[in-house]
């Protein structure tokens, strides 16, 4: 993938959120005006009206196409992000457990490890696309970056890989997202995001 | 319910009161799970930890949850069900009666059970309502209370399980002469779809749970790399369908609720048939959406399934509103209800299509915007229409008025809980707040405030409800068969109704019978009009 989930993520939401606006401002207008206009007043004989067949397809025909652009704009940025093939990237390798994170960088000779006491912060290079592989060595954990607007199971006995490709230089909180036991609320890390000078840095600070 | 001994009372098999033991039950577990939250959002107020420790916490969350959806929400839909589908349809009786009743006590032996693990050392459940895999293992959660609440939930699911069974065989079985499928009213169409699902998806759950059983005891059956996502197609493929078992007979409700308050009959009765059959067929295929982040899903394919769910919603939504269109509307308390139901659960389904797409659900997953999303649905929404039903049928099944003012200002006040409540946790989930947590960020203490206030005014527009319902039952306003003007076969009888529920039925020829012979006595008051040549 090429690109941030960040701003994947911000495009596709606004799509979304302004159309549910916009359906939510059309209903309650709707709602508004029945409830404004057709308040029961003496000498007004309810409509028999009970069916309009055409208004019920017309409308299920515009529900489809919004639907319709809407899954059209998820599946793309879905394909994106869910190509973890990128060459040339920084790998990082992710072992959730209770209540803590691993991070190790395979072939650099570095690893970083903290728990709930502890919360272990690792390093990425900005701009650099980072491949992640993921898992758990005892129960299901979710690695969540609000920042990046992403998250994924760590699964026991799985791999989970995506790419992430980080912007902003400083640091970034994550946490676990997924209920993992009794110190689940703790579960978290730390994502300082570097230029590639202080990347190298705190590679060799940490080898 | 006056005379008879206590015996004969709890073996009484008359479905009007197998309902209201449902009823009775399911209040009394909502009032339960509800003290739970308040709990829960006392010690979420401030950040660290001031009244329970983390323990604690995931045992409230999770009885919580499973209180509100397995013990209260469901068997209170199939309760609602139960009292009217027979009435509805013209039926002197369940199908079945024993076996509903036999479902209530199962239903009832299940929520006792699973609460009493608080007894036990170890405490109640504490995996949260889905108890995943390998969490819920005998090494990940050891303790009784855990095997109390895997019990408790395979008999409470199997119990309504036999209840929807029975009222399935109603519809299908038991309709009076005349009632056709396409004359069956709203709700009962409603109960009729959510019955569907209940008896295509319950099976699942109970056998996934005697399978977390036996994996807690034996071992060896979600093994692997595979064992938790096989439990989680298990779990999910009942974990769906059972939202809109939760909501489908609330639509019916405020359905009926609103046409009856509109004065007019439902508009868009067939496509609204074909929309619930729609809703019904997609709710089978939409489970995966669950999985989005677990990388072992084709997510394309449940976002697909799980988008299009908004062109039936879509037409409810349409439906709703085009009774209300040209109608003559009277805002008493069940209609008020059934506006803040159609409002307030816009919201929550709007949210519901933003987390049907995967690369929007990769951030909101497993935080605060889901329980803000499906607490809009749940809370906002069908807790709302099943107060605009207890309001609405109130009067017919204890023959006793509601106190309208009093109920009016329920209505505001749980209004005002609901929002102040929920809409904080969309953007406390947004900013980085992950569910199922007793301690959070200090940054995020304010909206938790907020919300913790919010659960506080909820708290007492619940005492409100519950007020009405006592004052309501000791001193009684008659109601009569029919103080709504109300449409279907339930108000053509006394209330309450006989034990037989009808002694004479009236001519059958479309879904509002009682609204169909007002019409006609309309046109043979009116002077015959001369056409002119």
């Amino acid at each position: 993938m090429s690109g941030s989930t960040r701003s994947d993520f911000a495009s596709v939401w606004s799509l979304y959120l302004w159309i549910g606006i916009g359906v939510a401002v059309l209903v309650f207008g709707a709602v508004g005006f029945a409830v404004v206009r057709y308040r029961e007043r003496p000498g007004r004989a309810p409509s028999r009206r009970a069916e309009l067949n055409l208004l019920e397809g017309t409308v299920a025909a515009l529900i489809l196409a919004i639907v319709a652009l809407l899954v059209f704009r998820t599946f793309s940025t879905e394909a994106k992000e869910d190509d973890s093939s990128a060459v040339g990237a920084v790998r990082i390798d992710v072992d959730a457990f209770q209540w803590g994170w691993k991070f190790t960088y395979p072939g650099e000779g570095v690893t970083v490890v903290g728990d709930s006491d502890h919360e272990p912060d690792f390093a990425v290079p900005a701009g650099r696309t980072v491949s992640f592989a993921l898992t758990s060595s005892d129960v299901i954990h979710a690695m969540w970056i609000p920042g990046q607007r992403f998250k994924k199971d760590a699964i026991p006995g799985r791999t989970n890989r995506f790419d992430l490709e980080f912007g902003t230089r400083g640091r970034e909180q994550g946490l676990c997202s997924e209920f993992c036991g009794l110190r689940h609320s703790n579960m978290r890390f730390g994502v300082w995001i570097l230029s590639q000078a202080s990347y190298e840095r705190w590679l060799a600070a940490h080898r | 319910m006056a005379g008879g001994a206590p015996v004969s009372r709890l073996a009484a098999t008359d479905h009007k009161k197998t309902a209201a033991k449902v009823g009775i039950a399911s209040l009394c577990f909502f009032l339960l799970s509800g003290l739970l939250a308040l709990t829960m959002r006392a010690e979420l107020a401030q950040p660290g930890l001031q009244f329970v420790s983390d323990h604690t916490y995931d045992e409230l969350f999770t009885m919580h949850g499973s209180g509100m959806i397995y013990l209260f929400l469901t068997p209170a839909a199939l309760g609602l069900g139960l009292y009217l589908v027979p009435l509805q349809v013209g039926a002197s009786q369940v199908a079945a009666p024993r076996l509903a009743l036999f479902g209530f006590w199962l239903y009832l032996l299940g929520g006792l059970t699973m609460y009493s693990g608080f007894l036990t050392d170890n405490g109640a459940g504490d995996d949260s309502w889905t108890a995943t895999i390998p969490l819920s293992n005998s090494s990940g959660t050891p303790g009784v209370g855990m095997d109390l609440w895997v019990i408790g939930v395979a008999l409470a699911v199997f119990g309504s399980l036999l209840i929807a069974i029975t009222i399935l065989l109603t519809v299908l079985r038991l309709r009076a002469p005349g009632m056709t499928m396409l004359r069956l009213p709203v709700f009962s169409w409603t109960m009729l779809v959510t019955t569907f699902m209940v008896v295509a998806s319950f099976p699942v759950l109970v056998v996934a749970m005697a399978l977390l059983l036996a994996e807690r005891h034996l071992g060896g059956v979600f093994t692997g790399s595979t064992g938790s996502i096989v439990y989680q197609h298990l779990f999910w493929f009942y974990g769906h369908p059972v939202v809109y078992v939760m909501f489908f007979p609330f639509v019916g409700a405020v359905a009926e609720t609103v046409a009856t308050f509109s004065r007019k009959r439902f508009f868009g009765y067939r496509a609204l048939v074909v929309s619930l059959l729609f809703f019904t067929a997609l709710s089978m295929a939409v489970w995966g959406h669950h999985m989005f982040i677990t990388g072992a899903v084709k997510n394309q394919y449940y976002s697909l399934t799980s988008t299009l769910l908004a062109v039936p919603a879509g037409i409810e939504y349409l439906d709703l509103i085009g009774t209300m269109i040209g109608g003559a509307l009277v805002f008493r308390a069940p209609m008020l209800f059934a506006l803040g139901f159609i409002v307030q659960f816009l919201i929550g389904g709007l949210t519901g299509i933003i987390v049907a797409s995967p690369p929007l659900d990769y951030h909101v997953n497993g935080t605060y915007f889901i329980v803000a999303h499906f607490h809009y649905t749940l809370f906002a929404g069908s807790l709302f229409g099943l107060l605009a039903g207890v309001h609405y049928w109130f009067p017919k099944a204890t023959g006793a008025m509601l106190r309208e003012r009093l109920a009016k200002a329920s209505f505001w006040v749980l209004a005002a809980g609901a929002n102040l409540t929920f809409f904080p946790m969309f953007f406390l989930g947004y900013d980085g707040m992950p569910r199922r947590v007793a301690d959070y960020e200090p940054r995020l203490g304010d909206l938790n405030l907020l919300s913790s206030i919010g659960a506080g005014v909820i708290a007492i527009g619940v005492l409100m409800v519950l007020a009405n319902l006592a004052v309501s039952l000791r001193r009684r306003v008659p109601a009569g068969n029919d103080p709504w003007g109300a449409q279907t076969l339930e108000w053509w009888t006394s209330s309450p109704p006989p034990a037989d529920n009808f002694t004479t039925l009236p001519r059958i020829d479309s879904y509002a019978p009682l609204l169909d012979l007002r019409e006609r006595e309309e046109e043979a008051a009116e002077p015959a009009v001369e056409v002119p040549a």
